[in-house]
């Protein structure tokens, strides 16, 4: 019974055995916050192995359903010493009109692992909401998603009713999907082009320190 | 005949059918029933040999191909329903399957037949960018592939903007500029004394509403033409898309079944993404009703399917199809290198050979990872058409194939990530006649020639 067995057991995405490891930790009086330290190493170690397609997108996301499972175990205790670290909050989804999502999702699951709060808004999302949403939780970021060429401008949808609302300040616009690039980043005014889900925590991390 | 007898009662069961929550259907009910699967049939990627020769693996993967779609159904989002199919159903519009349709007009049509593994008959060409293309170079482009001697069938660029407006999914715009799509192709196609030329159109509609605005058999898509509907990933469907597939049934055009599985993604491996490109044609009979299935089976990270791990389930998926069924299916290539790179003609051909040993009808050809406006042009897609008339005719083996196949990845596969963007359409063409430049004919004569010399015989 170990911190390295618990480890092993969130990167095979073993849920229950999580669970069961993680109480069984605690009891034995092991650190929380230790806990979670190991199994955040352990999450960007699977990441690694996601992408360069060691393992596949199932793989990954029982592990992140496995660490879902300790983490909502330890919670409690992190709030009592002072909380987990939160690196940012970010409003997610696939603009309005566009129903592809396995980007989305695959963004949404390396920024919670990584220490980030995410709203999942899903697919064909009307600009306004976004913006709506971002308001009602207080995020530090707006992120759309578009696969289509012909679903990108809704991505300069969001910015316009951003400047229109007078708040374009307040959020930074992150923008990504097969079609989008860093030209089309700047051609609308987006704060940052997300070219890849593994870089993501890194990319919002750096955006939000220049804030 | 396609199997829209049963089209209603299809359709309705996206309304009846098992009630599933969307987050819950992959990684609960498809990833688990296709890793069963793969367990339960063998089924072994075998990366040595990009063009595989295990026949008995084939068989194994229809049937797995079978179970998962019968096990699995067809997610509609909408309605968060699955539509289940039984084996009575899939038997009853495989029997009714027809193996060859005539496609196009007058002089210009063509006849599109069931292709065998190693089948000596050339492939039906279908070119295509895959792209999107500024307007000013819509109709150029058009005539650029439509002056292409093997093109059997057209599916045009894609285009963003109409008379200088953004084209917004779903919006005035998108039906704008999929007229100006279609109207630009037949033009093009009528200019060059082609005008019943078969065409796939228009992949400007993103929306089903822009699909539905061009069915004109005067100026439009014409019913000798076809039209995709497509899936999303993996196994889901949502009203908009059923919207079309039933659309075209009523207007009368073919129906082409759209879908590019995803390596990496929820399919898992590359027996993972074999099984599901060969369930997604039962999907495209049995729910859609298509006469053709167009599958782009690409990688996560690279958005493209010229590297061994997407070459072997687009062999095995094509021998599969071949072996069990009496379809029409064509192979959709993605490069990873842009146009007029060594690169991108050494990834179509291997594509182009390896699908063609493994009975595949060839769509060509999508680069620089189907991606970056204006990179795309039709000489690509000529050196695969060509490798496919040419290995066909000399009735290549797929050990024949295999081993060709390995010494040209050998010259790009390690550059899979870091491949060459090459130039535009305007760069390399001389866009007001529609011609390849001196510099692009040269490139490709030159990576012709290195193939030849591989042991493949080119016509001419």
């Amino acid at each position: 019974m170990s911190l390295e067995k618990l480890s092993k057991l969130v990167e095979a995405g073993e849920a229950e055995e999580t669970k069961v490891l993680t109480e069984q930790l605690l009891k034995d009086g092991i650190d929380p916050l230790e806990m979670i330290e190991t199994l955040t190493k352990t999450m960007a170690h699977v990441g690694e192995l996601f992408a360069k397609l060691d393992i596949f997108l199932p793989e990954i996301m029982l592990s992140g359903e496995a660490l879902t499972e300790a983490v909502n175990i330890l919670a409690p205790y992190l709030e009592a010493s002072g909380g987990r670290e939160i690196k940012g909050k970010v409003v997610l989804g696939v603009v309005k009109g566009d129903l592809h999502e396995i980007g989305k999702n695959i963004v949404k699951l390396i920024l919670e692992t990584n220490g980030f709060v995410v709203k999942d808004l899903g697919y064909n999302v009307d600009s306004l909401t976004f913006v709506k949403e971002a308001e009602s939780m207080e995020a530090d970021f707006i992120a759309s998603s578009s696969l289509m060429t012909t679903t990108m401008p809704r991505q300069l949808e969001i910015i316009e009713i951003l400047k229109s609302k007078g708040i374009r300040d307040k959020y930074k616009v992150v923008i990504g999907g097969a079609p989008t690039s860093q030209l089309w980043a700047d051609k609308i005014g987006a704060d940052l082009f997300c070219y890849d889900a593994k870089s993501a925590p890194e990319l919002f991390t750096a955006i939000l320190a220049d804030k | 005949m396609s199997t829209l007898y049963r089209h209603w009662e299809i359709i309705d069961r996206a309304r009846t059918g098992k009630f599933m929550e969307e987050e819950d259907f992959l990684p609960k009910h498809f990833s688990p029933t296709l890793k069963k699967l793969i367990k339960k049939y063998e089924i072994k990627y075998d990366p040595k040999n990009p063009s595989p020769t295990d026949d008995a693996m084939a068989d194994r993967i229809w049937q797995a191909a079978w179970d998962l779609f019968r096990e699995v159904g067809y997610y509609n989002t909408d309605s968060h329903r699955i539509i289940e199919v039984t084996d009575e159903e899939i038997k009853e519009a495989l029997y009714m399957a027809s193996d060859q349709y005539v496609v196009g007009g007058g002089k210009d049509a063509r006849v599109m037949r069931h292709r065998s593994v190693e089948d000596p008959e050339p492939p039906f060409c279908i070119m295509s960018p895959d792209i999107t293309v500024d307007e000013k170079y819509h109709q150029s482009m058009c005539m650029a592939y439509l002056k292409e001697p093997l093109l059997d069938g057209l599916c045009g660029p894609i285009l963003e903007e109409t008379f200088g407006h953004l084209i917004e999914s779903g919006g005035p715009t998108e039906i704008s500029g999929c007229i100006q799509h279609i109207q630009n192709q037949k033009m093009a196609a009528r200019l060059l004394g082609r005008p019943d030329t078969f065409m796939v159109a228009v992949g400007t509609a993103e929306h089903d509403s822009g699909q539905i605005a061009v069915s004109n058999d005067e100026w439009g898509v014409q019913k000798t033409d076809a039209r995709l509907v497509g899936s999303l990933t993996e196994f889901k469907t949502a009203d908009t898309l059923l919207n079309r597939s039933l659309h075209y049934a009523q207007y009368g055009c073919y129906t082409g079944n759209l879908t590019g599985a995803i390596y990496g993604g929820w399919c898992g491996g590359s027996e993972g993404t074999a099984i599901t490109t060969v369930a997604y044609s039962l999907i495209g009979l049995v729910i859609h009703g298509a006469m053709f299935n167009q599958h782009f089976p690409f990688h996560l990270n690279y958005v493209s399917n010229t590297t061994r791990e997407l070459l072997w389930p687009i062999s095995m998926a094509g021998q599969a199809l071949s072996r069990n069924s009496n379809l029409l299916y064509t192979s959709n290539g993605f490069a990873n290198a842009g146009p007029m790179t060594e690169m991108l003609f050494r990834e179509v051909a291997v594509h182009a050979m390896v699908s063609t040993v493994s009975s595949w009808h060839l769509w060509e050809m999508a680069s620089t990872r189907n991606k970056y406006r204006n990179r795309a042009t039709p000489l690509e897609a000529r050196l695969g058409c060509e490798v496919g008339h040419a290995v066909a005719r000399q009735k290549m083996s797929r050990e024949q194939a295999n081993e060709i196949a390995n010494k040209l990845l050998a010259k790009y596969e390690d550059h899979a990530a870091d491949a060459p963007m090459g130039s535009e359409y305007h760069e390399c063409y001389d866009t007001a006649k529609a011609v390849p430049t001196v510099e692009h004919m040269d490139m490709f004569r030159r990576v012709k020639d290195e193939i030849a010399q591989m042991g493949v015989e080119f016509p001419y």
